[in-house]
């Protein structure tokens, strides 16, 4: 350890000597891990709103309770009650006939007019129940089980759409990660190995001197991580001004778009993008150095 | 210092470089290991340094036998040795004051003592002027000096010069073994691999190690060293 303490100017000066023994090829490595590194911004800037995509459509996750015939309002306002109580139900309200009735000529529009043919409100009341999607099957099993209600309808095949939207997006975001993650240490370590071949003459008599491998091998980490972070920098730098281009754009066209804070985002990014280029750095350093070590 | 039973080393492709080698090398010892071209004297050096191991027997250096792929106790065997190559093996773009201090950055030096040790060797073998040139603008003769800056101002027990009279003329040759002498002390052994036996055929106190086809013979002369002046 004190060896390593009392030659840090050492190590820092090797580092720059290394990245500028092959400075073109580490300037193309830098750019080439932004770049992979932009990717990965990408997609998770385009994970992060689909996410919160999915969260509002969750949120807005319901089914429907219809009562029997014999149920009495005073019973219905205890089913309600019961209903409320049920784990991962997020509301529930008594739908009157009257309101069901105005809701469908709310769709129907012009259209309405159908609805003057009957001669009583052909609507029933019912209970809708907002939930949380990770409940749902716990949720409709209790209130199928209650008496006072005949049917439920569930939308099952829309609320499984949203599911298999969330997890593939889940999904192609961690397949993304690893594909960046695996290509960016392959890049790396590649990097590290050249470098380590360019210096072969250099390593070898530091062997026959007693130096320890990791003597030998931390300026090649820290020059391995400083390619990787200045990339990570280059990436987060693009990311954001793609960011700020993206909203402007998105602001004026499609206003409806449900996007999280341009400033959490930004921040995020700016945290995520360089802790990533860190470690894949480092992981990809050591990778490279595997060649030199446990040799005496 | 460097004890060895019965070595032989024998390398993969059959070649015997060395046959049941004996040695007991005292600590503030000068040995010359002498012997014509091929005949096992870069072998015997290679055994001490840990670069091989001996198909049987065993070599004890420093009180420590190197086991193989023990590289921790290979590392710090070598850490005790200064070695000045054949071929130098000086690290190019650096200056000679660097190269010096590159050899003692992992031994656990304070900075300035580094320093100090660097400057002081490299007065020591009369390139304090030259301390800031790079390696590769030094001649032949001043860069077989950094080396031997490098490995004195390591203060090692053990000093392994191998070949250091090889492409020199007789007085820079016997300029260079005057000048490895005077680093002799009492706990520092100094060993020379040399086959210009012209050169030291006079020497009185050293022990005098013959290789040839793999076998050695051992001639003592005085017992112990008086140390030189340059």
């Amino acid at each position: 350890m004190k060896s390593f303490l009392y030659n840090i100017g050492y190590f820092i000066k090797e580092t720059g000597r290394i990245i500028r023994l092959n400075l073109l090829s580490n300037v193309f490595s830098i750019i080439g891990t932004g770049l992979i590194l932009i990717i990965l911004g990408i997609v998770i800037v385009g994970t992060d709103i689909g996410n919160r995509l999915v969260v509002m459509l969750n949120e807005e996750a319901e089914i429907s309770g219809y009562f029997s015939d014999s149920v009495d309002e005073e019973a219905k306002e205890t089913v309600v009650e019961r209903i409320g109580k049920i784990q991962g139900v997020t509301s529930v309200r008594l739908v009157s006939e009257t309101e069901a009735q105005d809701r469908m000529k709310d769709i129907l529009g012009d259209e309405a007019k159908i609805l003057e043919l009957f001669d009583e409100n052909p609507f029933e009341a019912f209970v809708e129940i907002r939930i949380d999607m990770e409940a749902i099957d716990n949720i409709l099993d209790d209130v199928a089980s209650m008496i006072e209600i005949e049917y439920v309808r569930d939308n099952r095949a829309v609320l499984d759409n949203i599911k298999d939207i969330t997890n593939t997006l889940k999904l192609f975001g961690y397949l993304m990660i690893t594909a960046v993650g695996i290509t960016t240490i392959i890049i790396l370590s590649h990097m590290i190995r050249q470098g380590i071949y360019n210096n072969k003459e250099q390593i070898n008599t530091l062997r026959l001197l007693g130096s320890p491998s990791g003597f030998i091998g931390l300026p090649y980490i820290l020059s391995g991580i400083l390619l990787t972070f200045l990339g990570g920098m280059l990436a987060t730098v693009s990311i954001v001004s793609l960011i700020n281009v993206a909203y402007e754009g998105i602001a004026g066209t499609i206003p409806f778009m449900p996007l999280p804070p341009r400033t959490d985002l930004i921040e995020k990014m700016m945290i995520i993008l360089p802790s990533i280029s860190l470690s894949l750095g480092f992981i990809g350093s050591l990778f490279g150095l595997s060649s030199i070590r446990e040799r005496a | 210092m460097i004890k060895a039973n019965d070595v032989s080393l024998i390398y993969q492709d059959g070649t015997k470089a060395l046959r049941n080698v004996n040695l007991d090398i005292k600590p503030g010892e000068l040995v010359y290991i002498t012997g014509p071209s091929g005949s096992g004297k870069t072998s015997l050096l290679k055994l001490i340094m840990g670069m091989e191991y001996p198909t049987t027997g065993n070599i004890r250096v420093l009180g420590n036998s190197f086991k193989k792929n023990n590289t921790g106790k290979i590392r710090k065997i070598r850490k005790r040795i200064g070695p000045v190559f054949q071929e130098f093996k000086l690290i190019e773009g650096r200056t000679a004051f660097e190269n010096v201090m590159i050899g003692m950055r992992f031994l656990g030096i304070k900075p300035k003592q580094m320093k100090q040790r660097a400057h002081e060797s490299l007065e020591k073998v009369g390139l304090g002027h030259k301390k800031l040139s790079k390696v590769e603008n030094l001649s032949w003769g001043e860069s077989q000096r950094v080396a031997i800056a490098r490995a004195v101002a390591r203060k090692p027990a053990l000093i392994l010069a191998d070949e250091p009279t090889g492409n020199l003329d007789y007085d820079n040759a016997i300029n260079i073994l005057q000048l490895l002498k005077s680093f002799i002390e009492k706990d520092t052994s100094i060993i020379i691999t040399t086959h210009a036996t012209h050169l030291i055929k006079d020497e009185q106190n050293a022990t005098f190690i013959q290789v040839n086809k793999g076998e050695i013979t051992v001639d003592r002369r005085g017992k112990s060293y008086e140390k030189l002046s340059v």
